[in-house]
């Protein structure tokens, strides 16, 4: 299987709405083993390795599938060598491979029933962007108590007005707020739940961006903020800081110096002289939304000490409790 | 076939504690006598620290005692109060210091390379330490009536005391004593005698190679990742390990400088210093001492520690001065990787730096007025800076917070060595 062909796999994957990224990465890499032809196990990792690297190469924001991949190559390394023979052993991995992902599914509902502890009843909670774990947790607490939901719009995608629309629908009192209102919002809040892209191995927190400033705002407020993951989320990285994520790229932030020096004319020396003859000479340059999220990163990473909790299928974990987890699962 | 040397580890943990506190002074005050009732051990062994307790106050009758005796009382006034309430601070002994029982030459050589820092470094200590200690198996020769497992401890046993005499045992030599200590109990009694001295040699390379040379190596691989190109790396004092990072960054043509913090009494830093700027073409660097800190961490990127212990609520303990430089990059925002082995990790908790310590020997002093007899010079060598201050810790099982190193299975011993 070609790196294309695994990545088109994965997109297919990718349109059913209840896979995410980690589950999506799992299934494409069974679908690569059920195609593959290696003959030992050491083929099999090399190219399984081989197809996570081309995965992550195609997609501008790896580190959901990264855990994917990670999970479940760790998976297949530890998985005991019994079978007859290798043909069979391969068969057995990819049932594996699929049933984890079937069971997965389940685990937003366990998480929700792990959240729902924590809502009090007349709740006001924040949310941001879009996150299939918070939805299911937040409708399942409107069956039996009464909460509003406060959601950030999260731009540049906007994928709070997903979130908003579908909770109106249910019936829930919900309000968009902007992302740089969140502070302004913050003393009628409760609490924050936040979802998740992966969390790393500090106990912190990758997701949309805004996370982090949410999170600053919430501590800042003494608000609890509670992250929601899927145990398959949990992913083995240690950003030191923003600029430590794989998807941090030069570009992100980067100041159009191109664009600066044609505005200036070499000859005048004077900053207040150029920026004169920009205002005249030039045409007033227009920043289009397109233009500002280029620029821009797609998500951040929040610190430990700022997560009161994090809800899993595994349990609900403290920032500290997620990284002995996950130094457990894979230095153990 | 390991249960019963499983079960005879807790024993021998008890006697390195005693080993460990044979060397600290006795106590200032009369009737704090408390500690002396919780280690007898104190009261069966002549007082090994002469020196340290001639430096410490007269009012305890014994140092009076022992102070008359002392090698070299000259460099103290006789009106010296002594430390005072770091009198318990670890003291290391001068090189005069008399040699009790069997000593093994090559002890006796790496006690006095301890007592004036010839030797230093808990790593460097450590391999030392195992290397002198292969020679002393190789040259021990088990007594009529008697069996390896069970003799060789007792001949080694003198031999701990002596280098603890010298300078405190660091937690590195404690965690391999122990894990020798086990290997030597477990080995099987109907071995030739030359075969079970090779196996234990062996497993003592192994442990060498395995959680040192080894562990370095994957710890550089890690740490190396996290320098990017234009950073600014910051480091305090001289770790081998910090050394050797910088190095391999530096071999793969990473563009980054670094900042050298450096404090007396040691001046460590030096020696790192003239390492890095001898690469070719020369690392830039920049030398300053502590004082200078807070107008220099603004510049750095990431700040690079080495460790002497790490402990079981994540505070680590090192080099007098760490904990400034983690708490002043926390206060800027700075990274602080903190470069560390698990096997020197302790499963006991340090809540600050004064319960344990050790002080620098007079030789790294400052001249002290003769005519201030009040006044007494006090050079802690290590400090304790808490787990909030460090951002992740590089072990050979990947970057952790400090706070996780406890829930790994290897950094607990819960190895075959």
């Amino acid at each position: 299987m070609t790196d294309l062909q695994i990545h088109e796999s994965y997109q297919r994957l990718l349109k059913n709405e209840d896979l995410s990224t980690p589950l999506a990465a799992i299934l494409a890499l069974t679908e690569m083993m059920k195609q593959s032809n290696a003959g030992t196990m050491f083929e099999l990792l090399n190219e399984l390795k081989g197809a996570a690297e081309a995965l992550s190469k195609h997609s501008p924001n790896p580190i959901g599938l990264n855990a994917g991949c990670e999970l479940f190559i760790e998976f297949i390394t530890l998985f005991p060598h019994d079978a007859a023979s290798f043909s069979e052993l391969k068969t057995e991995l990819i049932r594996q491979g699929q049933q984890y992902a079937e069971e997965a599914l389940a685990y937003r509902t366990k998480i929700a029933e792990l959240a729902f502890d924590f809502i009090k009843d007349d709740s006001v909670i924040l949310t941001h962007s879009y996150s299939r774990v918070v939805l299911q947790t937040l409708l399942m607490a409107h069956k039996r108590k009464r909460i509003s939901v406060f959601v950030t719009e999260a731009r540049p995608r906007g994928m709070g007005i997903k979130t908003a629309e579908m909770l109106t629908t249910a019936g829930i009192p919900c309000t968009v707020v902007l992302d740089s209102a969140v502070a302004y919002a913050i003393e009628k809040v409760d609490f924050v739940l936040m979802g998740s892209e992966a969390v790393v191995e500090s106990g912190g927190l990758v997701n949309a961006v805004g996370s982090n400033q949410i999170a600053i705002i919430a501590k800042a407020a003494n608000k609890p903020f509670y992250a929601l993951a899927e145990s398959y989320k949990f992913h083995r990285m240690f950003p030191l800081s923003q600029y430590d994520l794989p998807s941090h790229n030069p570009g992100v932030l980067s100041f159009p110096q191109a664009l600066s020096a044609r505005t200036r004319p070499a000859s005048s020396g004077l900053p207040s002289e150029s920026s004169s003859s920009f205002s005249s000479n030039s045409s007033p340059i227009k920043i289009s939304q397109e233009d500002i999220a280029r620029n821009n990163p797609d998500v951040d990473y929040t610190r430990p000490d700022l997560i009161s909790l994090v809800f899993s299928d595994v349990g609900s974990l403290t920032p500290e409790g997620v990284s002995q987890y996950l130094v457990g699962m894979f230095a153990g | 076939m390991r249960m019963p040397s499983l079960s005879a580890k807790p024993k021998n943990e008890r006697k390195d504690e005693r080993d460990r506190n044979n060397n600290e002074p006795r106590k200032l005050h009369r009737n704090n006598n408390s500690r002396v009732r919780e280690y007898p051990a104190l009261q069966d062994h002549p007082l090994p620290n002469r020196r340290a307790a001639a430096s410490t106050s007269k009012d305890a009758p014994t140092n009076i005692r022992d102070g008359a005796g002392g090698p070299d009382g000259s460099s103290d006034s006789p009106k010296s109060r002594g430390l005072r309430i770091f009198s318990h601070f670890g003291l290391p002994k001068t090189p005069g210091h008399q040699i009790k029982g069997d000593i093994h030459p090559a002890i006796v050589k790496l006690g006095l390379q301890f007592s004036e820092f010839k030797i230093c470094g808990a790593n460097a200590r450590c391999i030392a330490t195992l290397t002198a200690f292969k020679t002393v198996i190789q040259d021990y020769v088990t007594p009529p009536h008697n069996t390896l497992s069970r003799h060789l401890m007792t001949h080694l046993s003198p031999q701990i005391t002596h280098l603890v005499t010298a300078r405190p045992m660091s937690v590195t030599m404690g965690n391999a004593i122990r894990q020798l200590k086990l290997e030597i109990s477990g080995s099987d009694i109907d071995l030739p005698e030359q075969d079970a001295k090779d196996a234990l040699c062996h497993k003592i390379d192994e442990y060498i190679r395995d959680r040192i040379i080894i562990a370095d190596e994957v710890i550089e691989d890690l740490a190396v990742k996290k320098i990017k190109d234009g950073d600014v790396v910051l480091t305090y004092a001289r770790s081998s390990l910090v050394e050797k990072i910088l190095l391999r960054a530096h071999s793969l043509d990473k563009r980054f400088s670094v900042i050298v913090i450096d404090s007396r009494p040691l001046l460590e830093g030096k020696t790192l210093l003239h390492s890095l700027a001898s690469t070719v073409p020369p690392l830039p660097c920049t030398y300053a001492l502590l004082p200078a800190l807070p107008s220099l961490i603004i510049d750095a990127d990431i700040v690079l520690l080495g460790a002497h212990s790490l402990h079981a609520n994540g505070s680590v303990y090192s080099r007098a001065g760490t904990a400034m430089v983690a708490m002043l990059a926390k206060e800027h925002s700075v990274p602080v990787m903190l470069c560390c082995e698990t096997y020197k990790f302790s499963d006991t908790v340090m809540l600050d730096g004064f319960g344990k310590n050790e002080l620098a020997p007079t030789k790294f002093s400052p001249e002290v007025p003769k005519s201030n007899s009040n006044l007494e010079a006090l050079n802690p060598l290590y400090d304790s800076t808490p787990a909030s201050c460090i951002t992740a810790v590089v072990t050979e099982v990947g970057l952790i917070p400090p706070t996780s190193i406890s829930s790994i299975p290897l950094a607990l011993g819960r190895t075959t060595l």
